[in-house]
């Protein structure tokens, strides 16, 4: 660890594992937005991707199980949002604040639940060995230098993100698909008048979004920690609605900004840690430092570039407005 | 010819909305290759009717039949699939996307192709038919109103339209484009298509159309041609009632009166190098006198409009409200503005709540700083009546009301206190013959009580028939025309000189 090319591959490949879940919900997240339904609850439903993903693991031992699981679950939790803004008009905001509430109480519920049933039974509470996911190699391309290890020794989920973002940004800028999703949010009357069915389309979108932050949270608990915790995702959830601003609704802006704040999140680790094996004393001086500080340094960094980068950021313009809207 | 089916047939259709009747057992029958005018005022059901054709809507009963087929209701996609193709009122377009990407969004079929070459083609046939010309990769917040009309007709052109519906075609576009969308009409026609076209200018349909329907409060109430009725005849089948335009009988030319509103050597401009929007400006409103000013739009009006009103100051020049130099307007005058919904109204609020904003923190309106909400109510209710508002109740929202009633919560509040002077901005925008005969003879009784007005319109009929004197405003210059030989013809020549 003490040397420059070590540090730099390091820092690079925790950036990509510590991005890849925000990547993931964001991508879901971008497109419900555009679609004109913002979700500010994907944190509850990433906490409910995270505890499906590691009881349905620990239960059958198979970490797909648990993968699917959370994409179902996250699913299920777009249906019940879905049923009550886009067809039962209620607010975004509130509705969505429910749905946080639902997913944080409900997952440290069947947490508790689990612990003691799987106790009762004598099991261990812990992943059965090889159940959770490693991550996977590949072979020459992981040879390259820096990158190659961010980005070619990661888990599965995070190459199968690589390729959504890519498909989800041509399907956008290429398609009439992406055309639809867009006017959804931006001019749903014109959808409507095309004859593509509103409400319908803005479900599908949620219903996208929900599996992508069922994922992220499996990722967070049967990939990335082996773990499940209550509030594991740590407002990940949250910074993500950010980022989303942050990138201007735009796919690259939003992976730019999860890159970033993956970045400052293993700087602060790598800090934490330094500060107590460094001989710099600079650095040695550091431990006096409660570490929530450093915990808080990433979400101070969105804050920042939230506030500097999105001045007029055009977002869709009916977003919170239910379809149809009232005149005038 | 007499053996071809009728292009689209209409049979009891019935819809209502919260219990209110918009369409009450309309039937209807348009032959194919015809220019079918659809009159009404607004509120009578044109748009419901035709949202019904389009699929936008699904009537509460009655069927609809398309070239002789039977054709479902309440479908987008099966309406568009029985050729018909509609261009609303306010358009339908996605501001944010280029013109092609709105066709595409509208026309293809697939979820994937956005380039396809077929779209193109028709996208290119179409354009040379009607001699347009389309800048396809401009977004269309960029375009003009009238570029963004033919977007919409190309449009529905491409998606197979052999019945188009033009909602209110003419209503924001200018005089040369008006004559441009008819000839495009005309050729559409001759193409074989069949156009439906809604409109509540009496001028416009008869000069386009050869057979017309009228609506009237959801009822069809006249269906044939056009040759034979006089105008007089077919406003008085669409309002139900004789109407006669209002007209000043007695114009005064150099009024002796009391001078109430006067603006000396007035100037205005936005930034310090940017030209001026107003120079120069010199007018004078005496008690008892119109002062129409004409001009096309965008030539300073909406300017002279904001100063005299006091929501902006001039960078030079005086003027005098009431005989005093003061900032804002006093409180005994009356401002009816350009904007309905931005400027005079407020949308949401009820109607009773938009009649008091001018009051409503006067006595007798409120006490020891508490609102006495039944003053309010008894007060709006009076007005309601004495203005003719029509609706369910003072409670609606304002937003509810038709476009006509709309303008008669604003002059209601603006004219009920008596006003000294009045300056109102194109006050008929919008309504149809009856709403419109309302306001101008609402002007006309404030004038005879010793009321100054300048009104700013851009119906210069309309300014011609109740203005004592007319100035007509060319590239922010204010132009004082001879009194009394203003001709429309010489008002004409001023407004477009060296423009």
């Amino acid at each position: 660890m003490n040397t420059a090319p070590n540090m730099i591959t390091f820092l690079s490949r925790q950036t990509v594992t510590a991005a890849t879940p925000m990547i993931l919900a964001g991508v879901g997240e971008l497109v419900g937005e555009l679609s004109g339904v913002i979700n500010i609850g994907i944190e509850g439903s990433m906490l409910m991707g995270c505890i499906a993903a590691y009881t349905v693991t620990g239960v059958t031992g198979h970490g797909t199980a648990g993968l699917l699981a959370a994409m179902v679950t996250g699913m299920v939790m777009a249906v019940i949002f879905a049923a009550a803004t886009v067809w039962g008009r209620a607010d975004q905001i509130v509705a969505g604040t429910a749905m946080d509430l639902l997913g944080v109480g409900l997952s440290g519920m069947i947490w508790m639940m689990y612990q003691n049933w799987r106790e009762n039974l004598g099991f261990s509470t812990a992943l059965p060995h090889g159940s959770g996911f490693s991550p996977l190699a590949i072979p020459l391309l992981r040879d390259i230098p820096f990158v190659g290890p961010a980005f070619f020794e990661q888990y599965l989920l995070c190459y199968l993100t690589i390729c959504l973002c890519v498909g989800v940004w041509w399907m956008l800028n290429h398609t009439r698909l992406g055309l639809i999703i867009q006017a959804l949010g931006d001019a749903p009357e014109a959808c409507h008048a095309a004859g593509v069915r509103v409400r319908l389309g803005r479900s599908m979108c949620l219903l996208f979004a929900g599996t992508c932050a069922g994922a992220a949270g499996a990722y967070l608990s049967i990939m990335q920690t082996h773990a499940f915790a209550a509030d594991m995702t740590g407002g990940e959830g949250f910074v993500v609605l950010a980022l989303v601003i942050f990138g201007r609704w735009k796919l690259p802006g939003l992976v730019g900004g999860c890159l970033f704040f993956g970045l400052i999140n293993s700087l602060q680790q790598t800090l934490q840690t330094a500060r107590y094996t460094s001989q710099n004393s600079v650095l040695h001086a550091l431990t006096h430092v409660p570490f929530q500080f450093f915990q808080m340094l990433p979400y101070l960094a969105a804050i920042a570039a939230l506030a500097v980068m999105s001045r007029n950021s055009p977002g869709p313009r009916y977003i919170n407005i239910p379809w149809p809207s009232a005149k005038t | 010819m007499a053996t071809l089916p009728p292009a689209l047939r209409l049979s009891e259709i019935q819809k209502s909305f919260n219990g209110v009747p918009a369409l009450d057992g309309v039937s209807l029958e348009v032959a194919a290759g015809s220019v079918h005018g659809i009159l009404g005022e607004n509120g009578a059901g044109k748009t419901t009717l035709m949202n019904i054709i389009a699929g936008l809507l699904r009537p509460d009963s009655g069927s609809m039949e398309i070239m002789g087929n039977a054709a479902p209701v309440g479908s987008v996609r099966e309406s568009r699939a029985f050729g018909i193709g509609m261009v609303h009122q306010h358009f339908k377009l996605a501001d944010n996307q280029s013109v092609l990407d709105n066709i595409v969004l509208a026309v293809s079929k697939s979820l994937w192709s956005r380039r396809g070459r077929g779209v193109l083609q028709n996208i290119d046939y179409w354009c040379r038919e009607l001699n347009w010309t389309l800048e396809l990769q401009k977004p269309v917040r960029e375009l003009g109103v009238g570029q963004q009309q033919r977007v919409e007709i190309i449009k529905a052109l491409c998606g197979g339209g052999k019945i188009l519906i033009l909602d209110e075609p003419t209503a924001a576009l200018t005089p040369a484009e008006v004559d441009e969308l008819s000839s495009a009409v005309a050729g559409l026609a001759n193409a074989g298509m069949t156009v439906l076209f809604i409109s509540h200018k009496l001028q416009e349909v008869t000069r386009m159309c050869r057979v017309i329907s009228i609506l009237r409060r959801g009822k069809l109430v006249y269906s044939g041609g056009v040759a034979g009725l006089s105008m007089q005849q077919i406003a008085e089948k669409m309002v139900g009632a004789k109407v006669d335009v209002p007209r000043l009988v007695q114009p005064l030319g150099h009024a002796e009166s009391r001078v109430l509103l006067e603006l000396q050597s007035v100037d205005y401009r936005i930034g310090k190098r940017e030209p001026p929007l107003l120079s120069q400006i010199n007018l004078r409103v005496h008690a008892g006198e119109i002062l129409g000013i004409a001009g096309v739009d965008g030539n300073g009006q909406s300017e002279l409009a904001a100063v005299i009103s006091g929501t902006v100051d001039p960078v030079a020049g005086r003027i005098m409200r009431s005989g005093a130099a003061r900032a804002d307007a006093p409180a005994n005058s009356a401002c009816i503005p350009e904007d309905r919904h931005k400027e005079a109204l407020v949308p949401a609020l009820p109607i009773v709540s938009n009649l008091l904003l001018r009051k409503y923190r006067h006595r007798p309106y409120v006490r020891w700083g508490f609102c006495r909400f039944g003053k309010w109510r008894t007060s709006a209710a009076a007005l309601m009546r004495q203005y003719d508002i029509r609706s369910r109740g003072i409670d609606d929202a304002v937003c509810t009301l038709s476009g006509g009633n709309q303008q008669k919560v604003v002059l209601a509040r603006e004219l009920s206190d008596a006003p000294e002077w009045i300056l109102a901005v194109n006050p008929t925008r919008g309504l149809d013959v009856g709403a419109t005969a309302f306001v101008l003879r609402q002007l006309l009784d404030a004038r005879a009580r010793g009321a100054g007005i300048i009104l700013i319109h851009g119906d210069l009929d309309e300014l011609l028939s109740v203005s004592d004197r007319v100035a007509v405003m060319r590239g922010g210059k204010l132009l004082a025309t001879p009194w009394p030989q203003f001709t429309r013809e010489l008002i004409g020549r001023m407004m477009l000189a060296g423009a």
